[in-house]
């Protein structure tokens, strides 16, 4: 990872886990409360905090548009230094016989043909399988041909939890090298959520600058296993991303091939799922085809999420002012979802 | 008509949604902490326009919080007292 990539990284992190989901929590707790104070106005002339209440509301709004915009303006940025907001960078052919895979699902033009030379040696044709190759140990494998069936990086990430899990070094390598290029890159940019999502669950907190050296511990071993041809730096990249540290210091001035960091997460990802004995979550709905798309859907739900509560407290506030009006009491929230309301026993 | 026990049950209820809110607010206040100090070492000695947007728009919703916060504090203050008097 280069040290542009690494502030990416940073800046890609931070712009992620802006608390836009806490902020949603709190408008709707405000607004189930102003409900509720609302209908005892109307037994008393006294305000009791409701304006205030209201006050809040709309700062705890203005903060989250400004969080949005604050995301949009990182990406932004990120575009401008040249980095695609995913993370993801041109991927750079480790050979000039070698070329990045032809988009997927797009048939080639009427007479358009492949060069002969990228008939004639398959494992020459693509530098994702060749870098593959490589990193696992430069087996041979399974004939290097793409497995359209691993439609997206998420799919391949199943896949390598599932060859992980098994033990089996042939099926994990062959997994990764069937993957299609993007799909494979794809990997860099859903891979490290989750693996600090594990690594927070194996610490019982969030990973932090002095859980380094556990976490390295407690990879170090099996990933090395599983990606003999791995450059050390790449999993000590990670790990020091997953525990919000500067990345290390580089010795040389060579950079890391372009899907080392996304083999790297993926494998990285699946040791520790397989060390805390959990399997991946099946597919969210998220499409992870790509990274930006992903992560452009992903806010596209925040905001619907956003606006559909915005809206939500609209009505609810409509609906308890018609209430309010009628003199009936306020319609009870509905059960909370976490087991450990403290407000069952009262509320409703 | 609705009786001095049912008024009181009802705004404790809300106080405890305040509250719940106000936790939401906090921790919300806590990572958007987090979140410009790993921005602030991380793009240290930028000068790109959209960094310092980006940078003053997180400003922006720190002090909103704050001061959501702060309006929170002053409705559980008066709805409080109200109890009181009940």
């Amino acid at each position: 990872m280069s040290i542009i990539e690494d502030v990416g990284a940073q800046v890609r992190a931070a712009a992620e886990e802006l608390p836009i989901a806490p902020l949603a929590l709190a408008l709707e707790k405000f607004g189930q409360a102003t409900e509720r104070l609302r209908w005892v106005r109307q037994e008393s002339a006294n305000p009791m905090g409701v304006p205030e209440l209201s006050a809040a509301t709309e700062h705890a709004e203005s903060a989250g548009h400004a969080l949005r915009v604050a995301q949009e303006q990182l990406s932004a940025y990120l575009a401008a230094i040249g980095l695609a907001p995913d993370g993801g960078t041109a991927p750079r052919p480790a050979g000039d016989r070698q070329v990045h895979d032809a988009p997927r699902g797009v048939p080639p033009a009427a007479g358009e043909q492949s060069p002969p030379e990228q008939d004639d040696n398959p494992v020459l044709r693509r530098w994702w399988a060749v870098r593959v190759a490589e990193l696992t140990g430069g087996r041979e494998g399974a004939p290097d041909t793409q497995d359209e069936k691993i439609g997206d990086s998420r799919e391949l990430l199943h896949r390598v939890v599932g060859g992980v899990r098994a033990g089996d070094r042939d099926r994990l390598h062959r997994e990764l090298r069937a993957a299609h290029a993007d799909v494979g890159l794809g990997l860099a940019a859903i891979s490290p959520p989750l693996l600090r999502e594990c690594a927070g669950e194996l610490l019982g907190h969030p990973p932090r600058a002095d859980d380094l050296p556990r976490l390295r511990r407690e990879l170090d071993g099996r990933v090395r296993d599983l990606l003999p041809g791995l450059p050390p730096q790449a999993l000590e990249t990670l790990l020091t991303r997953v525990c919000r540290m500067p990345p290390p210091r580089r010795d040389n001035a060579e950079q890391p091939h372009a899907a080392d960091p996304a083999v790297t997460a993926g494998v990285a990802t699946a040791v520790l799922l397989a060390r805390l004995g959990k399997d991946l979550p099946r597919d969210d709905g998220q499409d992870d085809r790509g990274g930006e798309p992903a992560r452009e859907k992903r806010r596209e739900t925040e905001r619907d999420a956003w606006d559909r509560t915005t809206r939500d407290r609209a009505d609810r506030e409509r609906a308890a002012r018609e209430r309010t009006a009628q003199g009936r009491p306020p319609v009870p929230p509905p059960p909370p979802a976490a087991p450990a309301a403290r407000r069952r026993d009262s509320d409703g | 008509m609705a009786s001095v026990a049912e008024l009181k049950a009802a705004i404790d209820v809300a106080l405890e949604q305040i509250g719940d809110g106000q936790s939401a607010v906090q921790a919300a206040g806590e990572k958007l902490a987090e979140a410009q100090q790993t921005l602030a070492g991380a793009l240290e000695g930028s000068g790109h326009e959209t960094v310092e947007a980006a940078q003053a728009s997180l400003t922006q919703a720190s002090q909103e919080l704050e001061e959501c916060l702060a309006a929170t504090l002053v409705a559980v203050e008066q709805a409080q007292l109200y109890v009181s008097t009940l």
